[in-house]
């Protein structure tokens, strides 16, 4: 039984497990495409992870690799995107895709048995998608129709206006998903174009399975014949000064409850090796039912529902932010909570208690990381993606133990400086009275971040 | 809840097996297949527990089910069960205030719970050495709540801003509960779990305190534990921490007076429904009443859905969405079985400048069609190998395998009721979709949209 070979490790406990940890992890080449495999043979499937080492940073126009994998199978000279769609189902073959600014993944899952029929064709489709006028004029319309209607759904459009405003100024603006502006400048020949380039970009091979998933080698060689050239990285990161207003979003109708976003931009020299800490700070601040915020707005004041925190690390900048919502009466009341939360944390205010607690939930949370071999994937690709050795996800709970509340500290006056927090506020603008008490309000158009 | 399905019926887009049909040995159902190492429990007090060993990794999760949700209330304490859930993670007489969510965090662990029309479950996945801990915290809260008038008060303003988040500032959210209330008016289906504002402002501790001490009890209470646990030790600290606890005298008394009679819909004949609200391009739901869950016909509707509307392939993307002129951004068809009543429907959101009354028509006229063109042998293959895929996502955590046995103990009153589901999923016919599909489209519907241009 191979489920999930490095899984004994745990047993020995986590100290003496390292060397088997990681020879878990198969690094293999398959002529020019480097692998990562983990054998797992719970069930007869597979997955299939394509790394492609370019992203949106790439794009001429913002949505342009975000639409060139959205009609991935929208025909080929031979097959329309109904046939395409029918084969895929079919085979219960599912085909997932992500693009970040940074890099672009397609995963491809399915039953092992059927490796060589999706797989080919898979590679059919790159070697010959067609990306058909018609079939881009419909997407082109769907896209621009749902993003209009973004407005129904208050949460993910706050996350879209507050990516742009924190962003703003820096080369990761533009929008991986597109805008109503770009939609209209794509042509089959820019999709095509763009997929003959990811064609030739290096990609990495981030695979889960039996032990016949090694048959998709030949597929891969004989069907895509991938050339695999590293790319460059972008060009001189600004950074941006962000406004010190709080930036208020009117959305039409009688919205009684305010969606609160304060974050910002960070840049490389910020996030360089400081992974780890800002993990712990982002789990202490909003990383579950006792994290610090959460304690403070929902359960000794039922300001909300949830509030969260993150610091996403890409390869080359990352973003911070706390996520909520109030209501309307109190949402100046939530922000000035979270202000005051920000600065004891810099401040030290921390009890011995909070920090212990904190440094638990991870230490003893760390085994789910690695439950689905997928999600255990998925920690490796970002671990190479951002040039990190994977020791450091072996040592991560040893990390965590040596924490200070100093670090703490630290961490959180780095990410958090409050004067430099991009604000947004979406909700209606009758807030503006109550928020002008915190800072400057700057009534915006939810309309021009579409 | 839709039930997980799935279906080995995959000869017919088999390509790596080699052997004839003369040689090969004589293929196994689906249901002989999956066999499940469970240990059953059933204590004197009417508690049932189930425990699945996993020592793949050092952790485990527990889930339990209490047999209570939006069905078992009355008007003026709508939203109990789920406002009850709330307060589950305020403290107990042994725990203290505030401290469960502590304790299990602090240990590496997490935890949450929902509330559904027909239950209420509670989880947590946590580290191996923390069993004897959260069956304590468990158990504890089952006997001992602690409902503290303060907290309950804080608390309620944290469930009306949840309330406000799901329906009054989410389209969507309007849009399916204009749908439930619609379809299952003067039902206990009929309204949102979460409650009506009025009754989540008004309603008293010591009305949600009556309401637990009749649910919440071990004859109604299912424990399910999957993961890196000892299944002999971890048998005997499950009755040694709940077996003392009293079973309550009434909850199979409220059960029995729910009869399914009083969950059917009273819609007799085709309803539109408009809804203001802030979409500026119409979404809509159409839906029709159908069985309960575990019914015969309902696979065959599980599988009509997925034909009409899952996946890229599917009958109505195609129809709407993946034309030239594109008609709808998205749709989709799902079939939604509850305990006692069920429900098919079609949703999706129109593109801008389409005619709403003109789409609906066209699709009500539609639908009885796709019942001969779209059921075919090749579709329903289709849908059951991707019902396969499904499974195995399903049971590849210990968590899912404990929602997959909790979700049928409960329903059903036996976990083995998955191979009973997997045979009828197997012997499920074009004959019989299509029947299932011509009997359901007949029926009186629902349609609702919400859209900012209705009065």
């Amino acid at each position: 039984m191979k489920y999930l070979a490095m899984s004994f490790l745990f047993l020995v406990g986590l100290a003496q497990a390292k060397p088997t940890f990681l020879d878990s992890v198969q690094r293999l080449k398959w002529d020019d495409l480097e692998v990562v495999w983990i054998e797992d043979d719970k069930f007869p499937r597979f997955t299939a992870s394509i790394f492609f080492q370019d992203g949106a940073l790439s794009d001429p126009m913002a949505g342009l690799t975000q639409a060139t994998f959205d009609q991935f199978t929208a025909g080929t000279s031979k097959e329309t995107q109904r046939q395409l769609a029918e084969f895929f189902d079919f085979y219960g073959a599912n085909l997932k895709h992500t693009v970040t600014h940074e890099y672009s993944v397609l995963s491809i899952q399915a039953l092992t048995k059927d490796i060589k029929p999706v797989m080919g064709k898979v590679c059919e489709i790159f070697k010959d998608a067609k990306f058909p006028e018609d079939e881009l004029n419909s997407y082109v319309s769907r896209s621009r129709s749902h993003l209009k209607n973004l407005v129904t759904s208050h949460s993910a459009l706050a996350d879209r206006i507050f990516r742009s405003l924190s962003l703003e100024g820096t080369i990761y603006a533009k929008p991986v998903e597109g805008s109503l502006e770009s939609f209209g400048r794509f042509t089959s020949k820019l999709l095509k174009d763009r997929l003959a380039q990811l064609n030739k970009t290096k990609k990495i091979l981030y695979l889960s399975g039996p032990a016949g998933v090694k048959e998709m080698r030949d597929v891969l060689r004989k069907d895509c014949q991938w050339s695999h050239e590293a790319r460059a990285t972008a060009g001189p990161l600004k950074k941006p000064e962000p406004e010190s207003v709080i930036y208020l979003a009117d959305v039409p109708g009688d919205a009684n409850q305010a969606q609160i976003r304060i974050g910002r931009y960070l840049t490389y020299d910020e996030i360089k090796g400081k992974s780890d800490q800002f993990q712990f700070l982002s789990t202490f601040l909003g990383g579950g039912f006792t994290s610090k915020l959460v304690q403070e707005l929902r359960v000794k004041r039922g300001l909300t529902y949830s509030a969260g925190a993150y610091v996403s690390m890409q390869r080359d900048y990352g973003r911070a932010g706390i996520i909520t919502f109030s209501k309307n009466e109190t949402a100046a009341e939530a922000i000035s909570i979270i202000r005051d939360v920000f600065q004891e944390v810099g401040a030290g205010v921390v009890t011995p208690q909070e920090f212990e607690h904190q440094q638990g939930h991870l230490i003893g949370g760390y085994a789910f990381g690695f439950e689905e071999t997928t999600a255990f994937l998925g920690q490796i690709m970002q671990y190479d993606h951002q040039g990190r050795d994977l020791e450091e996800l072996v040592n991560f709970p040893q990390t965590i133990k040596k924490m200070t509340p100093a670090t703490l500290s630290q961490a959180d006056l780095e990410v958090y400086p409050w004067d430099r927090m991009t604000i947004l506020v979406l909700g209606d603008k009758s807030l503006a009275k109550s928020l002008s008490r915190i800072r400057p309000v700057k009534l915006i158009r939810y309309e021009d971040y579409l | 809840m839709k039930t997980l399905i799935l279906l080995l019926l995959l000869a017919g887009c088999s390509t790596g097996d080699k052997r004839t049909a003369a040689t090969a040995p004589k293929p196994k159902t689906l249901a002989d297949s999956i066999n499940l190492d469970v240990t059953e429990a059933k204590l004197p007090n009417g508690m049932t527990a189930l425990i699945v060993p996993n020592n793949k990794l050092p952790i485990f999760s527990l889930y339990l089910f209490y047999k209570v949700g939006g069905k078992n209330e009355v008007p003026g304490i709508t939203g109990a069960s789920h406002f009850l859930e709330h307060m589950m993670f305020k403290g107990t007489k042994k725990f203290g205030k505030n401290s469960l969510d502590f304790i299990i965090e602090g240990s590496g662990g997490s935890t949450n719970a929902y509330t559904t029309n027909d239950q209420t479950v509670y989880y947590e996945n946590l580290p191996s050495g923390q069993l004897g801990t959260i069956l304590d915290i468990e158990a504890d809260r089952l006997a001992n709540l602690n409902l503290d008038e303060d907290e309950f008060n804080k608390e309620r303003a944290v469930v009306l801003e949840e309330r406000k988040m799901r329906y009054e500032n989410s389209p969507r959210g309007q849009l399916y509960l204009a749908m439930v209330q619609s379809l299952f008016k003067d039902t206990p289906y009929g309204s949102a779990v979460i409650g009506e504002i009025p009754d989540l402002k008004s309603v008293t501790r010591d009305q949600i305190h009556q309401y637990f001490k009749r649910f919440y009890a071990p004859n109604n209470l299912t424990l399910v534990l999957v993961g890196d646990v000892d299944t002999a030790k971890a048998q005997a600290m499950v009755k040694q921490k709940f077996g003392g606890i009293p079973a309550s005298p009434t909850v199979d008394e409220a059960h029995a007076e729910l009869t399914e009679e009083k969950f059917q819909s009273r819609v007799r004949a085709d309803q539109v429904v408009n809804k203001k609200g802030e979409s500026p391009s119409p979404i809509f739901m159409l839906a029709y009443p159908t069985y309960k869950v575990g019914h015969a016909k309902g696979y065959a509707l599980d599988v009509l859905s997925s034909i009409l509307g899952s996946g890229k392939s599917s009958t109505l993307i195609n129809e709407y969405a993946l034309i030239k002129k594109p008609v709808a951004t998205s749709v989709y068809a799902a079939h939604q079985q509850l305990e006692k009543a069920g429900f098919f429907f079609i949703g999706g959101e129109l593109v801008r400048g389409v005619k709403l009354e003109d789409f609906r028509r066209d699709l009500k006229k539609k639908l009885a069609g796709y019942c001969e063109t779209e059921v075919t042998d090749k579709n329903i293959q289709k849908i059951k190998n991707n019902y396969l895929v499904d499974l195995y996502a399903g049971l590849d955590t210990n968590a899912g395998l404990a929602q997959f046995l909790g979700d049928r103990q409960t329903l059903f009153e036996d976990w083995r009721f998955y191979k009973t589901e997997l045979e009828l999923y197997e012997k499920v016919t074009v004959e019989d979709v299509r029947a299932a599909c011509h009997e359901t489209f007949k029926k009186p519907s629902v349609f609702v949209s919400v859209w900012n241009k209705h009065k």
